[in-house]
């Protein structure tokens, strides 16, 4: 617990990395780290580099955003432990480090028990870990009315793909078309979506 | 941000997100996303989208599901519409929902009820559903009101279009709603 509190020390020294003017390799965040050369605003830059990614797996896999910010905190702070004792052989691929041990944590994190033990070492974290990279949240009713542009076919197979989380081949038998048809009205429904919700997100600043 | 040379496609990341990807493809569009910042700033857009919509409380509930919510403590209010009304109503501080008791309806033979939402000013179409929940021994349909609705616009236009064996009857009813 004494290195995992060294750790949490660590991540709520604030964000360093922006007086680096070169974006630098993961593998020399992951170097700087283990050797101590600078490691505070290494282990900055890499927390700011992959909290996104991890929120995004957690998000995907536990499907919840509160499991999905604890996921961040857990991994990154096993990540940082890891990589301050040494222990990422290849830190070439930090990215697969990354992804390994978002995909055990969460994995341990669907049972309550593991969550449970993850909340002692998040006792060490006090300072939630910033968001950015994260997409901004959606307000509600620039949604509606985007929805409501969306051709009447295209709005139902979001609803029934997103909200209801059918699967696609029953949105395909409802709607009376093939699942690729069904893929490819989402496809551009989604993309319809995003540049509505963008342009009403510009309009607003 | 760099440009990605292998950028994951859009329909990719949307099927993905859509849980409509086999484990194996799934997999490697998280291989790839957690390498690529580029990647991982588009894949979180549609991410957002997704999660958006699934946060999504349908706009009509049934007796059953307001009682339910009742009993987790929900603070509930209720005001009665009827066909043709045009009034004011406020969404009290208190409340957690604020249900639109949308009456005066015969529903006894109906077959379903499709719903509609537009903004009067503007004629914008914000919501529509194609088969409701309705109460038919009441003759109602129960429209919940959250506080997060208070980002639609003023004036909304609840349009019920009620499908019998017979044809089809519609009733329309003018909210403008306010927050306090």
């Amino acid at each position: 617990m004494a290195s995992a509190a060294a750790a949490a020390l660590t991540l709520r020294t604030g964000v360093l990395a922006c007086r680096w003017m070169e974006p630098i390799a993961d593998a020399e965040l992951v170097r700087r780290i283990s050797s101590g050369e600078d490691a505070a605003a290494a282990e900055s830059e890499l927390c700011r580099r992959f909290a996104p990614r991890v929120f995004l797996y957690g998000l995907k896999h536990l499907r919840d955003e509160d499991l999905a910010r604890d996921l961040v905190q857990t991994v990154l702070l096993s990540v940082l432990v890891a990589a301050r004792a040494g222990r990422i052989v290849d830190p070439s691929r930090a990215d697969r480090y990354m992804l390994g041990a978002s995909r055990n944590l969460a994995a341990r994190m669907r049972d309550r028990e593991a969550r449970s033990a993850g909340d002692e070492a998040l006792a060490d974290l006090p300072a939630p870990l910033p968001d950015d990279g994260v997409a901004d949240p959606i307000e509600l009713g620039a949604l509606f009315r985007c929805l409501g542009r969306l051709e009447e076919r295209a709005r139902h197979i979001v609803m029934l793909s997103f909200q209801q989380r059918k699967p696609t081949d029953e949105v395909a038998a409802r709607l009376a078309l093939t699942p690729g048809n069904v893929r490819v009205i989402r496809h551009r429904a989604i993309a319809a979506l995003r540049r509505c919700l963008d342009a009403a997100s510009e309009a607003l600043t | 941000m760099s440009p990605c040379p292998n950028q994951v496609a859009w329909s990719i990341l949307v099927d993905y997100w859509a849980d409509d990807l086999p484990d194996a493809e799934a997999e490697a569009v998280e291989a790839h996303v957690f390498g690529c910042a580029t990647c991982a700033a588009e894949s979180a857009r549609v991410a957002a989208i997704g999660q958006t919509l699934r946060g999504l409380r349908s706009p009509v509930v049934t007796r059953e599901a307001l009682a339910t919510l009742a009993a987790q403590g929900k603070r509930i209010f209720e005001d009665a519409f009827v066909p043709g009304d045009r009034r004011e109503i406020l969404f009290p501080a208190d409340a957690d929902l604020l249900i639109f008791r949308l009456s005066g309806l015969d529903l006894a033979g109906a077959e379903h009820v499709s719903f509609s939402l537009r903004s009067e000013s503007k004629g914008e179409l914000l919501v529509e559903i194609d088969r409701v929940p309705f109460e038919r021994g009441e003759g109602s349909v129960l429209l919940a009101c959250e506080r997060h609705y208070a980002s639609l616009p003023p004036d909304i236009v609840a349009e019920l279009h009620i499908h019998e064996p017979a044809g089809e009857r519609v009733a329309t009813y003018t909210i403008l709603h306010r927050f306090a």
